[in-house]
């Protein structure tokens, strides 16, 4: 197992938990080193429970692990509720005047801080979350000035006070974690490696600035806020019109007006706006429009748990819209992936003028990665399909916008160009868009643009690779999940094998088209299947099951919310391989 | 006397300042009923463009779902057209219209596609003052979906069947005042002096233009009782003033009465004529315009007329700032952030 390092901070909402947390990310990717952060909240803006984990370690780490290295309470909530997470060698800084110590465990050092003896922070709210971090920066091994130089262009937009204030402050705290608390052992280390920390929200939103977007538009809604927020923070920079609309019905089809123009269009939500966004999609489908809507999954039905993740969308997802339709439908794996995916979203999309989904949710969207810059492709192809942007020397065929070819493709043409008007509709249409239920509903025409439309499902198939099976041939068990718990199950097969039990793994990305036949073939030979989601139901195993008539050995499945640990998979692992039982469904530890 | 045979010239076709027929502006054939006011609408714009010399080219017609929304299939086939779903044609507009704001746009709605299920569509259409005209074709029934009342149907009308509107309409001019759109008037299908003058204008205008034209149902509300039949717009429509129209390449100087006329000069230097026929009117004044409209509720009568002009408030695509260029046909080289940008952004994510 490669080394890594968790420090987690808690508090009340408005306690300035935030702050820490960025410098604690740009001190370890200034190291060189990576990261994973992900933050547990409330849907409040003052008050309630905040918790942010940071892991850091000089490999990849791919989730936010199982327990912690370093606890900063805010308040006795925190202390509490996490204490329990500490494991041999770690550490707990806390303001002595405010905060009563539990029980750690063995092994666990107590740093109380007395916060009232070392500066005057009756004015400075946020003053204690100051001083810890500069202990906590001693105690890891860092060298002040790295702090320093973060703090500054932290409060770079406050006045030189405030940024003398803090840096003094740090600097107490340093300095008497230096004079009274044990370091913890493993000092961090140093690479040469520069990382870009993404969240997934912003990572989709410069994806789809380097597909050449040029037209965004959205209606807040958590966990997708953040795509809007980049998007409208760079909106002028990167010369993308982007429209807040009054609900997601309007946001889908405005972005499919913009795509009928000629530009690429995209949206995001979540389940619930969503729900709104599925007239749309069908619009999208039958008017031959492609557009990118990204779902940024949160716990549901209906309001559901505004901050909280689930993979609970995929048969809304499915069964958006009415009637058959080509759609194609993606998971990201990774914050990374959240980048990479959309561009190649677009291409297929625009090649096959259908609609296309991100499926992605809120522990990719509001979670933070360490990505190497050089992963991030900013010029990939871009692939507008057959389209028509010019009327060339004007001599040309009668112009038929859905004109039926052996692809189920029809070159499109954009409206402004003179030889090729059309008629877009959203009712059934022959080839040059005449509506055909108008005077008489003519059978054959129907079946043939249905069959049209539909020929496209296999040129989308052949476009999108099948999943690949990582890890050793003949493990003992073979762990399948999809999108977001990539990550967690990739860190619990390696838990997995030291703990002697070989495990290897197969995520899906794409899921519409699936390759389930592709997907049937490498697990005939497994010899025990389960496969692990973030919901109720096993709603990738239902649709797997129905596509391919697979049934896995056993089911992990997690629908509190929370997303799983990798111990979670462990455990269960070891309780199904033992006959014990063939679902099993983590408890999550902690309130959060 | 000269012997030179004359061969007689074949008449010269009549064309506009631009070279084209009339013909040239003509959709498909109508599969509306006979009589329906939705067809005589039609009519009216084709003409309305021809006149105004418009390249249909460089039109983007319109449309939601109903019997009205089916009608940019019978005007204009040389323009683009989109159905597209019930009550969403407001924000497809937009869509398309931000992607390429050198196109003009005209928008067929119907008073169900409208005032129901398109209203929050439709508030947020008119707040943007985006340039475009977007014409309800207002009946007081679901046409296409035979004949159930819509939300414009005045309260206390009686369908067919005999059943009575127990609600008040909305009315759609009153909103799209309040809303902000900068040309809002009500029309007759029936009333072809006036829908062409209003036309005209409303193609010269530079902002959200709004006309609900009162166009009767032939088959599900034109009978006694109805308040949007033939009938009773016969008797009761009230123009608030006579509504006049010069445009840019006529003679401007037509002489007309100060006092009794107002004269807006559009953006395109074209000019609207408004001979007041009511003591109270005064186009210019939000305020005033809806006073009348709500009196003319209270005496039951149907206000028509162009009730509210306002040449001064820029249009969407002004007040967005948006830059010369259509983003819709942007070289795939600038469709991307530049690299100097890109360099910006990842430094902020270092
Ligand atoms: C989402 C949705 N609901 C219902 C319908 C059925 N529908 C089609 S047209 C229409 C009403 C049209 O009324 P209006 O806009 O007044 O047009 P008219 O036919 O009177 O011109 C309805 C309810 C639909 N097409 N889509
Ligand atoms: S049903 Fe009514 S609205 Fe529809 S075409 Fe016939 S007359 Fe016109
Ligand atoms: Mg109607």
């Amino acid at each position: 197992m490669s080394q890594s390092f968790a420090v987690g901070i808690g508090g009340a909402a408005g306690q300035g938990v935030a702050t820490p947390g960025d410098i604690f990310a740009k001190i370890f990717s200034r190291r060189g080193l990576h990261l994973n952060a992900y933050n547990a909240y409330q849907s409040i803006i003052r008050g309630g429970h905040t918790f942010l984990t940071v892991r850091t370690g000089p490999q990849k780490i791919s989730n936010t692990g199982d327990h912690l290295d370093l606890l900063i309470p805010l308040n006795q909530d925190t202390m509490d509720r996490h204490l329990r997470l500490l494991t041999a060698g770690g550490a707990c800084l806390y303001n002595a005047d405010l905060i009563q110590p539990g029980a750690p465990a063995a092994g666990v050092q107590l740093c109380p801080m007395p916060v009232s003896n070392m500066a005057d922070i009756t004015r400075n709210k946020v003053g204690q979350n100051t001083l810890a971090i500069g202990a906590a920066l001693s105690m890891m091994g860092v060298g002040f000035p790295a702090l320093e130089s973060v703090l500054v262009e932290q409060f770079r937009k406050k006045e030189q006070a405030v940024i003398d204030e803090n840096v003094s402050l740090a600097r107490a705290g340093y300095d008497y974690a230096t004079q009274n608390f044990k370091p913890f052992a493993w000092a961090l280390p140093m690479t040469e490696a520069r990382y870009a920390v993404l969240s997934g929200n912003a990572a989709m939103a410069m994806g789809g600035a380097a597909a050449g977007v040029k037209f965004y538009s959205a209606y807040p809604m958590s966990p997708a806020t953040g795509v809007l927020h980049w998007m409208a923070a760079h909106a002028r920079k990167a010369e993308i019109m982007v429209r807040q609309v009054e609900d997601e019905i309007g946001v889908v089809t405005m972005a499919i007006g913009a795509a009928h123009a000629g530009v690429r269009a995209m949206c995001a939500t979540s389940g619930g706006g969503f729900a709104l966004m599925s007239e749309g999609m069908g619009l999208s489908a039958q008017a031959e429009i492609p557009i990118v809507v990204i779902d940024c999954q949160r716990a549901g039905p209906s309001t559901g748990v505004p901050t909280k993740t689930e993979q609970g969308d995929l048969w809304q997802m499915l069964g958006a819209g009415f009637g058959d339709y080509p759609k194609v439908i993606a998971a990201p794996l990774d914050i990374a992936d959240c980048f990479k995916l959309i561009p190649e979203i677009f291409n297929i999309t625009d090649r096959f003028q259908c609609p296309g989904i991100v499926l992605c949710d809120l522990l990719l969207s509001e979670g933070r990665l360490s990505v190497d810059p050089k992963e991030l492709d900013f010029a990939p192809v871009i692939d507008r399909g057959e389209m028509i942007t010019s009327n060339g020397s004007g001599d040309h065929e009668p112009y038929k916008r859905y004109k039926i070819t052996e692809s189920g493709v029809s070159p499109r043409a954009i409206p402004g160009l003179p030889g090729y008007t059309h008629v877009v509709s959203s009712d059934e249409h022959d080839e040059d868009g005449v509506l055909i239920s108008d005077e008489y509903t003519n059978a054959g025409k129907r079946r043939a643009m249905m069959e049209k439309r539909m020929r496209k499902v296999d040129g989308i198939a052949a476009s999108v690779p099948p999943p690949e099976l990582y890890g050793p041939a003949n493990a003992d068990v073979t762990l399948i999940g999809w999108g977001s718990t990539y990550g967690v199950i990739e860190e619990a097969c390696e838990l997995l094998r030291e703990a002697g039990i070989s495990a290897n793994y197969l995520i899906v990305r794409w899921l519409v088209p699936l390759h389930g036949d592709a997907i049937v073939d490498m697990l005939r030979d497994a010899r025990h299947t389960i496969i692990v989601e973030n919901n109720f139901s096993g709603q990738f195993a239902r649709y797997l099951r129905s596509e391919t008539s697979f049934v896995p050995d056993g089911n992990i499945r997690k629908y509190d919310g929370e997303p799983f640990a990798p111990h979670h998979i462990v455990e269960a692992v070891k309780e199904q391989l033992a006959g014990k039982t063939k679902l099993s469904v983590p408890v999550h530890e902690i309130m959060v | 006397m000269s012997t030179t045979p004359v061969t007689p010239q074949p008449p010269q076709p009549k064309t506009n300042r631009i070279g084209l027929q009339i013909l040239d502006y003509r959709g498909g054939k109508t599969t509306l009923c006979a009589g329906c006011g939705h067809n005589a609408i039609s009519e009216r714009i084709t003409e309305a463009f021809y006149e105004m010399g418009v390249q249909p080219e460089r039109v983007m017609k319109m449309s939601g779902i109903g019997c009205s929304s089916k009608s940019p299939a019978y005007f204009m086939s040389r323009s683009f057209s989109f159905n597209s779903v019930h009550g969403r044609m407001p924000s497809v507009a937009t869509g398309a219209l931000l992607a390429n704001k050198t196109m003009r746009s005209i928008g067929i709605s119907g008073d169900g596609d409208t005032a129901s299920i398109g209203m929050g569509q439709f508030v947020h259409l008119m707040r943007r003052n985006l340039p475009m005209i977007y014409i309800i074709e207002d009946n007081g029934v679901y046409g296409l979906t035979k004949g159930q009342f819509s939300a414009t149907a005045d309260i206390g009308s009686k369908l067919k069947s005999g059943v009575i509107n127990d609600l008040p309409a909305i009315d759609t001019c009153a909103l799209a005042i309040q809303m902000g759109a900068t040309f809002v008037g009500r029309s007759f299908s029936g009333d072809k002096k006036q829908l062409s003058a209003m036309l005209k204008a409303a193609i010269a205008h530079k902002g959200t233009v709004m006309l609900d034209v009162i166009s009767p149902c032939v088959t599900f509300n034109d009978h006694e009782g109805s308040t949007k039949s033939y009938k009773f717009m016969q008797g009761h429509e009230e123009p608030v003033a006579e509504v006049g129209f010069v445009s840019n390449f006529e003679d401007i100087a037509v002489e007309y009465d100060h006092d009794t006329t107002v004269d807006v000069q559009l953006h395109d230097g074209s000019h609207l004529r408004l001979r007041k026929l009511h003591e109270d009117y005064d186009p210019t004044d939000k305020a005033r315009a809806m006073n009348l409209l709500m009196e003319a509720h209270a005496n039951e009568e149907v206000l028509t007329g162009v009730f509210y002009v306002n040449t001064q408030k820029p249009d969407f695509t002004e007040m967005l700032n948006m830059v010369d260029e259509p983003l819709a046909t942007l070289s795939p080289e600038r469709v991307r952030p530049s690299r100097e940008v890109l360099a910006e952004i990842m430094a902020e994510h270092g």
